[in-house]
């Protein structure tokens, strides 16, 4: 129990930073009538309301997400250093959202953001077949190397579009470093609710992924049916992973630092495992934010990149602690 | 956006690759080669160019120019000389050459050189002048090239892109050997600047800022940058915040979401590269400015914002000649004058 207020503390502190630290400092009282009565000629209240708000949403939102599906993943492949991101799972709704805003002609990030949901379900499924999954024998080294070449090749196939289209790099940052600084412009609710139905779904089936976990035969033994499991966790997975990406392009990284965190604090058990990754996944995505725009005011660094410069050494530390051969 | 077409297309790992082995081997034989000849006719009445680069010496009047810099075809071309080769920037416009410069282009037909600069190509069009002012070439490229032929560079006091469109066309027509062209050129785009503001004496003194919004980033361009340069030539000054953001290197400011205070000026051009004028419609922000309620708000378009961009001695007739009443309706502090460019963007209070 205690565990649990710890994290909703720091969570609550992310949130509290995130709306109320910025390049504008907006008295307590302004903050509430901007939610009162909002005036939109008031700069206060529109960083309010238009800048920071849609921010924290999305930052929770994402963040929790990618915690989630971190999560899901690492279970499922049974592989410490699997991350949406390390994975190609975000590179491939990138490279779907690009794909269509080069050929819509216009980065209209609405509609085109749905796109980001069959990329990242086929770069899942593409990944986790290269990697031996279908066989059963997907070993970390395998399934890691079948991400980085997936992500390494799509990366490469959006900047070459970009450059034959003859436009700026600009049009895809967005779609390489990740970032919440267009959450406004983001479809908010209907990501929400496609996060949420996600997890849902892995919280559901929670229990009988921890069951394939201990092998396969085993976990047939304990009547769970092997391949509906797999392809539930990846339904899921590509949900949380879509919004994801949808709300703020490919965050590096989080998936992969924060499961491992929240096993430590939660034990074996899966459910309150995801949770607690979701719930640190938003706080480091916030504060990951928070400090990018703090750092360098009133220029901004993209929370992707925040997000990298953390995790990269997280990757790191992992790596080095797997014993050749173990499966974790 | 443009701001960072310049700054991106020739960054340095890109260009790096541009130098293939075997014309860099030719390029050092050559120069082994032609020193002692060189220094010999280099005593007779040549012209001597002194940049950031080092020297650049032409024994005579260039006739066959490649045009390396990102701008540098419109000084030629209003010159009369027709460059070989030219850049391309950014635009889909055939041979690189934008509307306000295409009559002056003719039948001709210049190469169009996209991406990294190409040593090989470049040498086999034979050229007796290579224009890099503004052009993003690192030393080690210069010194390839100069093994080509002559390179003119920016001078050692001016930024990469800063060479003011005044002392490009005059340094252009030095080298092209028009020199009294280039100088009457340069008089005749000062007289329409002068005429502009004797016609609305007012503008002195007042602020105006151009600033761009792409995607979620919002700011001002700067200093000695083209699009700065226009509105002061207008006799406009630059809010104090902006002109406090603005340093010798940099051409733009990135400006805070939560606080876009620095562009409320007197006036505020904003500059629309890819024409997204939807995205400044829905920008929350916008509306707490000043400039927003009082109508005071001109619209640049793609057309007209690659013209400001460039800042050419041909481009900059074309963006006074397209946004002079704009800006006056814009500037004269009235509500009831509306700024057209402003309207049909969908941008007025």
């Amino acid at each position: 129990m205690k565990t649990w207020i710890w994290l909703s503390l720091l969570l609550c502190a992310a949130l509290w930073l995130s709306l109320f630290s910025g390049a504008r400092s907006v008295p307590l009282h302004d903050a509430v009538q901007a939610f009162i009565a909002a005036d939109s000629t008031n700069a206060d209240h529109v960083a309010l309301l238009y800048v920071r708000f849609p921010r924290v949403v999305a930052g929770l939102v994402c963040g929790a997400a990618l915690g989630a599906a971190g999560m899901a993943m690492q279970v499922l492949t049974r592989n410490p250093l699997a991350d949406p991101g390390i994975l190609g799972v975000n590179a491939g709704a990138a490279f779907a959202v690009t794909i269509g805003a080069l050929l819509a002609g216009r980065a209209d990030g609405a509609l085109l953001a749905f796109l980001a949901f069959p990329g990242a379900a086929v770069a899942a499924v593409a990944v986790f077949t290269l990697g031996g999954g279908l066989r059963g024998n997907a070993s970390p080294v395998r399934l890691t190397l079948a991400g980085a070449a997936l992500s390494a090749l799509l990366i490469s196939l959006v900047t070459a579009l970009v450059l034959i289209r003859g436009e700026s790099l600009e049009v895809v940052r967005f779609w390489v470093v990740g970032s919440l600084a267009e959450a406004r412009t983001r479809p908010l609710l209907v990501m929400s609710a496609t996060a949420l139905a996600g997890g849902a779904i892995l919280l559901a089936i929670a229990t009988k992924l921890e069951a394939l976990a201990l092998g396969e035969t085993l976990s047939r033994g304990l009547g769970t049916r092997p391949r509906q499991v797999q392809a539930t966790v990846l339904l899921a997975v590509t949900l949380l992973t879509g919004a994801a990406v949808a709300l703020a392009g490919p965050i590096a990284f989080l998936g992969l630092m924060v499961p491992p965190i929240a096993r430590r604090i939660t034990g074996a058990s899966l459910r309150p495992g995801i949770l607690a990754s979701a719930m640190l996944g938003a706080t480091v995505l916030l504060f990951a934010d928070v400090a990018g725009r703090l750092l360098f005011s009133p220029s901004e660094i993209p929370a992707g990149i925040m997000t990298a410069l953390i995790g990269g050494p997280v990757f790191v530390l992992i790596a080095r602690r797997l014993s050749p051969g173990a499966i974790a | 956006m443009t701001k960072d077409c310049r700054q991106r297309v020739p960054s340095a790992p890109l260009l790096r690759g541009g130098v293939s082995r075997r014309a860099l081997i030719g390029a050092l034989a050559s120069a082994f080669l032609s020193q002692p000849l060189k220094r010999a006719c280099a005593a007779t009445g040549s012209l001597v160019f002194e940049h950031a680069y080092g020297i650049s010496t032409l024994d005579r009047p260039a006739g066959r120019v490649v045009s390396l810099g990102y701008t540098t075809q419109d000084p030629l071309l209003a010159l009369g000389v027709v460059p070989l080769a030219v850049r391309q920037w950014f635009g889909s416009f055939p041979y690189g050459v934008w509307p306000w410069a295409q009559p002056h282009l003719g039948d001709a037909k210049p190469q169009l050189l996209i991406g990294e600069v190409s040593m090989e190509r470049v040498a086999a069009l034979n050229p007796d002048l290579i224009v890099a002012i503004g052009s993003g070439i690192s030393k080690a490229e210069y010194r390839v090239l100069s093994q080509i032929a002559p390179v003119l560079m920016h001078e050692a006091d001016d930024a990469d892109y800063g060479t003011p469109w005044d002392k490009m066309t005059r340094l252009i027509g030095r080298a092209t050997g028009k020199t009294g062209e280039a100088a009457s050129l340069v008089s005749t785009v000062r007289k329409q600047f002068a005429d502009a503001r004797e016609r609305h004496p007012y503008w002195k003194g007042k602020t105006a800022v151009a600033g761009f919004h792409w995607r979620s980033q919002t700011g001002a361009f700067t200093g000695a940058d083209t699009r700065a340069a226009f509105l002061a030539e207008l006799g406009f000054r630059p809010t104090d915040r902006v002109a406090e953001l603005s340093g010798p290197e940099e051409f733009y400011a990135n400006l805070s979401p939560e606080d876009l205070s620095p562009l409320d000026a007197d006036v505020l051009v904003w500059i629309s590269n890819f024409d997204e004028a939807p995205d400044l419609v829905t920008l929350p922000m916008r509306k707490t400015l000043n400039a927003h309620h009082e109508g005071r708000e001109v619209f640049a378009g793609a057309l007209l914002a690659a013209a400001m961009s460039f800042g050419s001695v041909l481009s900059l007739p074309f963006v006074l000649e397209q946004l002079e009443t704009d800006i006056a309706a814009a500037a004269d502090g009235r509500t009831d004058t509306i700024v057209l460019s402003a309207q049909k963007a969908g941008l007025l209070p």
